[in-house]
């Protein structure tokens, strides 16, 4: 029988008409709902989805994340529950590998400059091409003996990629530099000098009583901040009493919001103030005798009498006895420090008394205190190396303008944006022969390349992670591939490589044995994984490999809760001599503030600027989004007749950009502070040409122990130009509710707690 | 009885790190909020950290506050809405139903707590992007009233799949996916997501609060409600609203009184 169209729907229109009304009459209304001509948004019926294990590779933290896969393609990104860094929960940062992922200016695949660099000119061409070029660069270095004009950048990654790069750059004779902006070369020194550690230790806030911080916005951007803030949330309403959170920084911080002191410290006089908090505690007797004896050598500290160094401090006495007499008689105590604290000229003196006031409490190696990490299960892979100092850089640039770098690679890091602007990187790169890219998206360095090997996004590729901090135990978290590489099979000439599978491949070209089991990069994991079965202990066991090698990717890694540092307690070592900040020479009226750049919880130190969720993520203190502003004392800023979104321009001795204003009723007085991670000159739509960047009018002091950048050591100035343009926030987007008869409109503290 | 699905929000562990805020846009399809949008103050959050300064330099304190779509169980926007297009469904939750909606804005106009957005603005992402938009979850286009669901698309999958597997679906081996986007980010867990039928029915009608609360939120409530000096308060509750979400005061050791804003 031939239908029209017309029959057809007659037909099934009153086929499906005739089952609801019969049944209408003895059905419960909730059944009827889905048989209604609209769907309502709770009766969506939708397709299945699988949920992987892996890791997120958006920050220097890499969390363990389990990510929503439907038909091919990523949605969503969780904690992974069984991860133990962040156990189930996740930063805002972490969500941003999708729009990474996804990015419509991601880079398909091999480039190559056919303009002047930096023009941002460049054609298309096939992996063999652009593999061909790069294996020609090394080969030529290799042939001339000139391998060590090599230089191979990367962001710190601990496990085997970071491994597999150490690896490569010292076999082929180059130099392996880990780059990152807000470097910790300060802080893992301290852990050095101060716990004998070459790992940083995990901090038990959740079992805490007391948390002495300096500097690090811990619940913010330091370390690992999911970490930390989920013990937070123990610490302050668990099933103990709640714990008591001071925060000393010279900066309103997102952690001195959140604590119940926040003390503001003259900059660069932290670690005197814990030389000060050190006296009080050995003198009122409250000290454990044998730590104070080998910290002291039977001294007092008497030189830092509260009395003495109030003035200097900018802290009153009172306010160091009382935080001393708390923080001694509420054990277990935490003292940790790092940020600002550390990135002075003195930042490594300043972290030492920071970190030594924990044998005092008798912290070190406690529940509740400062617990140690072990070495990774695994003797092939290490944690994620310091970064290299500021002072290496210096070097390097000397090496640039004088021929001495013939190669540089640069992966998963951007030291055109993060240097400071007064080393002259940019301008020294023009004297590299040859540059090479392995990033996806076209940032700051990437636009002055001369070769793109686009990489995977981490969802695409496999991987490995020895946290550090890691959670007190040994574990290796596991990446693996959650989607198919996206650009693959899309055209000739497109297509991303794995970073490691990328190196490997070179090695192979230039006939180098980098020493490893297997041709490519699931190969070595493989490699390592098959030891790690072979313990047979630890989150995953097995009776054959392969259900340890599954089990283990379900489980986004393997730790084992039960091998943890072994050696005790560290003897303590004397307190370094006290060292005061330095600053550049005043200038009488010139440069009234003082600077202090901060990390932004969203796009970081410039590593989020090309997603929009994340440039779009408020500012917590502020809520300020999308451009960078200056955070002035409100007071300050009527005397100087600023309003929001004023435009300001901010001059140090190195140089000086524009910000808005941003009146701000918790800054002190003589401090301006800038968010890091804007003012990119490539970046894709989302970052380019977007405010201005806080990096380039840092001035270049060090703290010449260890050659780390003092970045929080600038002093500036601030001039109001003749314009305004609005501060892009969220605060006031909504409109304020109507007050009621007793003015109340939102009450968040309560009175009687 | 079906479930009358409530939030509690401990005050005293929020950060206000955002982790909630863009959890929610990834689950959402949000549009991305742009420079502009926010210039226009019509950015859209459906879930926001809101940031109260208290005091004055030296002694400035600044506090957090999350604020979501409340539930309310006598919701103001519901019998303003000329088309049904918000109205109370039988678990508690206040919807939405965007095709419904023919944007008269009354409804946001009747919220007190300024949780509704309108969409001004055709939401437009670059083709790639596409790929994350979530297939659970309507694309609002220009026009249309949205607010938080409490991830209803999440109720309606761990619906399903209990059912299936013959449990209920508060059972507390179903709690991740149950839970909201927001609740299960909340690095500090001051956000916790259950069926709080018994604890707000008992609470609302002014009668004693159950024995044994169905969920660990409703316990966390009870506490917080009975204890002496507990820190239990809802958002102008003295509106009659009835709302969902039930707070915790933020401890405060060195100011013990009220903290009012206006």
């Amino acid at each position: 029988m031939a239908l029209t169209r017309r029959q057809f729907l007659t037909l099934t229109g009153g086929a499906t008409a005739a089952p609801i009304i019969f049944l209408a009459c003895g059905v419960p209304a909730e059944e009827l709902l889905v048989e209604a001509p609209l769907e309502m948004p709770e009766d969506l019926v939708s397709g299945l989805d699988n949920w992987y294990a892996t890791l997120c590779r958006q920050c220097g933290t890499s969390e363990g994340v389990v990510v929503r896969v439907m038909e091919g393609r990523a949605k969503k990104v969780e904690g992974n529950l069984d991860y133990p860094i962040n156990m189930g929960k996740h930063s805002a940062r972490c969500e941003g590998g999708l729009q990474d992922l996804y990015h419509p200016d991601r880079i398909k695949g091999p480039l190559l400059r056919s303009g002047e660099r930096g023009t941002g000119q460049y054609e298309e061409v096939s992996w063999t091409d652009a593999l061909g070029r790069l294996n020609l660069q090394l080969s030529q270095l290799q042939s001339s003996r000139n391998q060590n004009s090599m230089v191979l950048v990367t962001n710190p990654i601990g496990g085997h990629l970071g491994m597999i790069a150490e690896t490569f750059a010292s076999k082929f004779g180059g130099r392996y530099m880990p780059y990152e902006p807000v470097e910790r070369t300060n802080l893992k020194a301290a852990i050095k000098q101060v716990f004998g550690q070459d790992r940083i230790p995990d901090f038990e806030i959740e079992n805490a009583n007391y948390v002495l911080s300096f500097g690090a916005d811990f619940l913010n951007t330091w370390v690992s901040p999911t970490r930390y803030a989920r013990g937070y949330g123990e610490f302050r309403q668990g099933d103990r009493e709640r714990g008591t959170l001071v925060h000393v920084d010279s900066r309103f911080s997102m952690t001195g919001a959140n604590a119940d002191s926040w003390i503001h410290v003259k900059p660069g006089m932290e670690g005197i103030l814990a030389l000060s908090i050190a006296h009080v505690i050995i003198k009122d007797g409250l000290a454990d005798p044998a730590a104070a004896q080998a910290l002291t050598g039977g001294s007092n500290l008497e030189e830092f009498a509260p009395e003495s160094v109030a003035a200097k401090t900018g802290v009153s006495a009172e306010t160091i006895e009382q935080v001393a007499h708390d923080f001694a008689s509420h054990k277990p105590a935490i003292a940790l420090g790092g940020g600002s604290a550390g990135a002075h000229t003195n930042g490594l003196f300043n972290l030492t008394a920071i970190y030594s006031l924990n044998y005092l409490v008798g912290s070190v190696g406690q529940p509740g205190g400062v617990v140690f990490n072990p070495a990774p299960p695994l003797s092939e892979i290490a944690n994620a190396p310091s970064s290299s100092s500021y002072q290496d850089w210096a070097d390097l640039v000397n090496d640039m303008r004088s021929g001495d770098v013939g190669l540089m690679m640069v992966r998963g890091a951007d030291p055109m944006h993060g240097l400071p602007g007064t080393l002259g990187f940019r301008d020294a790169s023009y004297d590299v022969p040859v540059i090479v890219s392995f990033s996806n998206i076209m940032d700051d360095t990437t636009a002055m390349a001369d070769i793109v090997l686009p990489e995977h996004n981490s969802f695409e590729d496999w991987g490995t992670d020895t946290p550090d901090a890691g959670p007190g135990y040994e574990i290796v978290g596991f990446q693996q591939p959650v989607v198919r590489p996206f650009f693959e099979g899309r055209g000739e000439h497109l297509g991303t490589r794995g970073f490691a599978d990328i190196l490997l491949a070179a090695a192979q070209g230039l006939s180098l044995d980098l020493g490893l089991a297997g041709e490519t990069y699931k190969d070595v994991l493989q490699g390592s994984a098959e030891k790690l079965f072979a313990l047979n202990r630890g989150s995953v066991r097995a009776g054959d490999f392969k259900s340890f090698w599954n089990g283990m990717l379900q489980r986004g890694g393997w730790w084992d809760v039960n091998a943890k540092a072994s050696g005790g307690v560290p003897a303590p070592q004397r307190l370094p001599e006290a060292e005061e900040p330095r600053f550049d020479p005043a200038t009488p009226g010139r440069f009234n503030f003082h600077l202090s750049p901060f990390s932004s919880t969203g796009i970081g130190e410039g590593q989020g600027a090309h997603i929009p969720w994340l440039q779009a993520t408020p500012d917590p203190i502020t809520s300020a989004t999308w451009l960078t502003w200056v955070e002035i004392n409100i007071q300050i800023a009527e005397d100087l007749d600023l309003r929001e979104g004023d435009v300001v321009r901010v001059t140090s001795p190195r140089g000086s950009i524009e910000a808005l204003a941003y009146p701000h009723p918790g800054i002190p007085p003589g401090v301006v502070a800038i968010p890091m991670g804007q003012g990119h000159v490539a970046g894709g739509r989302y970052a380019e040409g977007r405010g201005a960047n806080v990096f380039s009018i840092l001035s270049d002091l060090t703290d010449e122990s260890t050659g780390a950048l003092a970045w929080s050591a600038t002093r500036v100035g601030i001039e109001k130009l003749d314009k305004w343009i609005r501060l892009p926030k969220f605060e006031n987007s909504v409109s304020d509710p109507p007050e009621d008869e007793e003015g109340l409109v939102i009450e968040i503290t309560s009175d009687d707690s | 009885m079906a479930e009358s699905w409530g939030m509690v929000i401990d005050l005293d562990k929020c950060t206000g790190c955002q982790a909630c805020v863009v959890a929610c846009q990834s689950e959402n399809n949000i549009p991305i909020n742009d420079e502009g949008l926010f210039n226009q103050r019509r950015a859209i959050e459906w879930i926001r950290i809101e940031r109260y300064w208290e005091g004055e330099f030296p002694d400035v304190k600044a506090r957090f506050i999350p604020i979501l779509c409340q539930h309310c169980a006598d919701a103001p926007c519901e019998p303003v809405c000329p088309v049904f297009a918000t109205y109370h469904n039988n678990e508690g939750l206040n919807v939405q139903v965007y095709n419904r909606c023919i944007g008269t804005r009354f409804c946001a106009n009747g919220c007190p707590y300024h949780v509704r957005f309108f969409n001004f603005w055709e939401p437009e992402w670059p083709d790639s992007l596409k790929n994350q938009l979530n297939p659970d979850v309507t694309v609002r286009s220009r026009g249309i009233m949205e607010k938080c669901t409490f991830c209803v698309q999440r109720i309606r999958r761990t619906g399903r799949k209990a059912a299936q597997a013959g449990i209920d679906k508060s059972d507390a081996e179903l709690e991740r996916g149950l839970n909201p986007a927001c609740v299960n980010a909340c690095p500090t867990q001051t956000l916790e997501f259950g069926d709080m039928i018994d604890v707000l029915t008992a609470v609302k009608e002014g009668t004693r609060l159950p024995d044994e609360p169905k969920s660990k939120a409703g316990a966390k409530v009870k506490k917080e409600l009975e204890e002496d000096g507990g820190r239990g308060y809802r958002l102008r509750e003295q509106l009659g609203t009835n709302p969902s979400v039930v707070y915790l005061r933020k401890v405060d050791e060195h100011r013990k009184e009220v903290i009012t804003h206006g």
